[in-house]
């Protein structure tokens, strides 16, 4: 990881997930943090400053939307951290359902490492 | 929303409190919330805790619902969650399968008809419940979703739960979904992950 690296938290209940785009956004010299659901998140992003979440949707104890309406909520720049939806869901009213709850971009999964790096680095403003 | 807990096993039951069923539907909030701590202390009030849920729409008083049901914990109580699996709302999705999961023993019936739902969405979830089932069943279930399953997302949440649960049995499942998703950058990875761990984890740790 360079100095100064973009800083992302990866929310997904899925190790495999987890592991791959961790794998990904590693090797695209984002330095990368892990949280299983929602209130994981939560903890860690009123913790620690983020650059960009990569949130899944569908996890146990605290969904990707019910975070999403808790995170935009907060005040500051913690509550207007970019947020990358990576989701199995993949019709039109998912992606609503996301957007109107302050989901900055959505992309559905399976993801390309090079797809996620290429977002994610755009999402940081396309500085990693 | 707060971890549903695992209903105690082997503690003495106590007599079922009385309550009112009318007041899981009519009064504030607090009054339903109130009843249907009641009601799920007793098996005989599913139907009507499942005609609250259908009804309900404070999320406090619906979280309140699947932990009850989910304490009841019955083939019956497991079949009026079920087809909140299909919701389109994610945190009725997330009550259902959080409730689902703290109750294998009701669920372990719904779910070789749950993994090959006609709707991807529900096969995927329902590999997250084959989590909670003895490792024999879950890699049962998942070795079939892995051989037959058409969509990627289904073979990559089965695989999430065979990484867990999977031996040297599941083998041949992760070959055959290899060949079926050739050109899947995640599911090869996700294989290659599952494989190493079931060459490198000692059996004991997998029953």
């Amino acid at each position: 990881m360079a100095e100064g690296s973009k800083r992302v938290l990866i929310v997904d209940d899925a190790g495999l997930v987890r592991r791959f785009h961790r794998d990904a956004l590693g090797q695209g010299g984002f330095d990368v943090a892990e949280a299983l659901n929602g209130v994981e998140a939560m903890e860690k992003v009123l913790a620690e400053p983020f650059d960009l979440l990569v949130v899944d949707v569908n996890m146990p104890q605290m969904d990707g939307i019910s975070f999403l309406k808790a995170l935009r909520r907060q005040e500051g720049p913690t509550g207007a951290v970019p947020v990358l939806i990576v989701s199995t869901e993949a019709g039109p009213q998912d992606v609503e359902a996301a957007r109107a709850v302050g989901a900055n971009f959505y992309l559905v999964k399976p993801v390309r490492p090079e797809v996620l790096v290429e977002h994610a680095a755009l999402m940081c403003g396309g500085v990693r | 929303m707060p971890l549903i807990r695992k209903p105690p096993s082997g503690s003495l039951v106590p007599p079922p409190a009385p309550f009112d069923a009318a007041a899981l539907s009519d009064g504030s909030s607090d009054v339903r919330w109130a009843a249907v701590r009641v009601a799920a202390s007793r098996p005989d009030a599913v139907a009507l805790l499942g005609g609250a849920l259908a009804r309900e729409r404070d999320p406090r008083v619906r979280e309140a619902i699947f932990s009850g049901l989910a304490r009841i914990a019955t083939e019956e109580s497991a079949g009026i969650i079920v087809p909140y699996l299909r919701s389109e709302d994610a945190s009725l999705r997330t009550g259902a399968l959080d409730a689902l999961h703290v109750m294998p023993a009701a669920t372990a019936a719904y779910l070789p008809a749950l993994v090959t739902d006609k709707d991807p969405d529900v096969r995927l979830l329902s590999c997250e419940l084959a989590r909670a089932q003895p490792a024999a069943t879950a890699n049962r279930l998942l070795c079939a979703v892995l051989d037959t399953d058409p969509e990627k997302n289904v073979c990559a949440a089965a695989l999430d739960v065979l990484a867990e649960t999977g031996g040297p049995e599941i083998l041949a499942s992760l070959n055959r979904c290899a060949q079926r998703f050739q050109d899947d950058p995640f599911l090869a990875f996700s294989i290659d992950v599952v494989r190493q761990q079931i060459g490198t984890q000692p059996a004991s740790a997998r029953e």
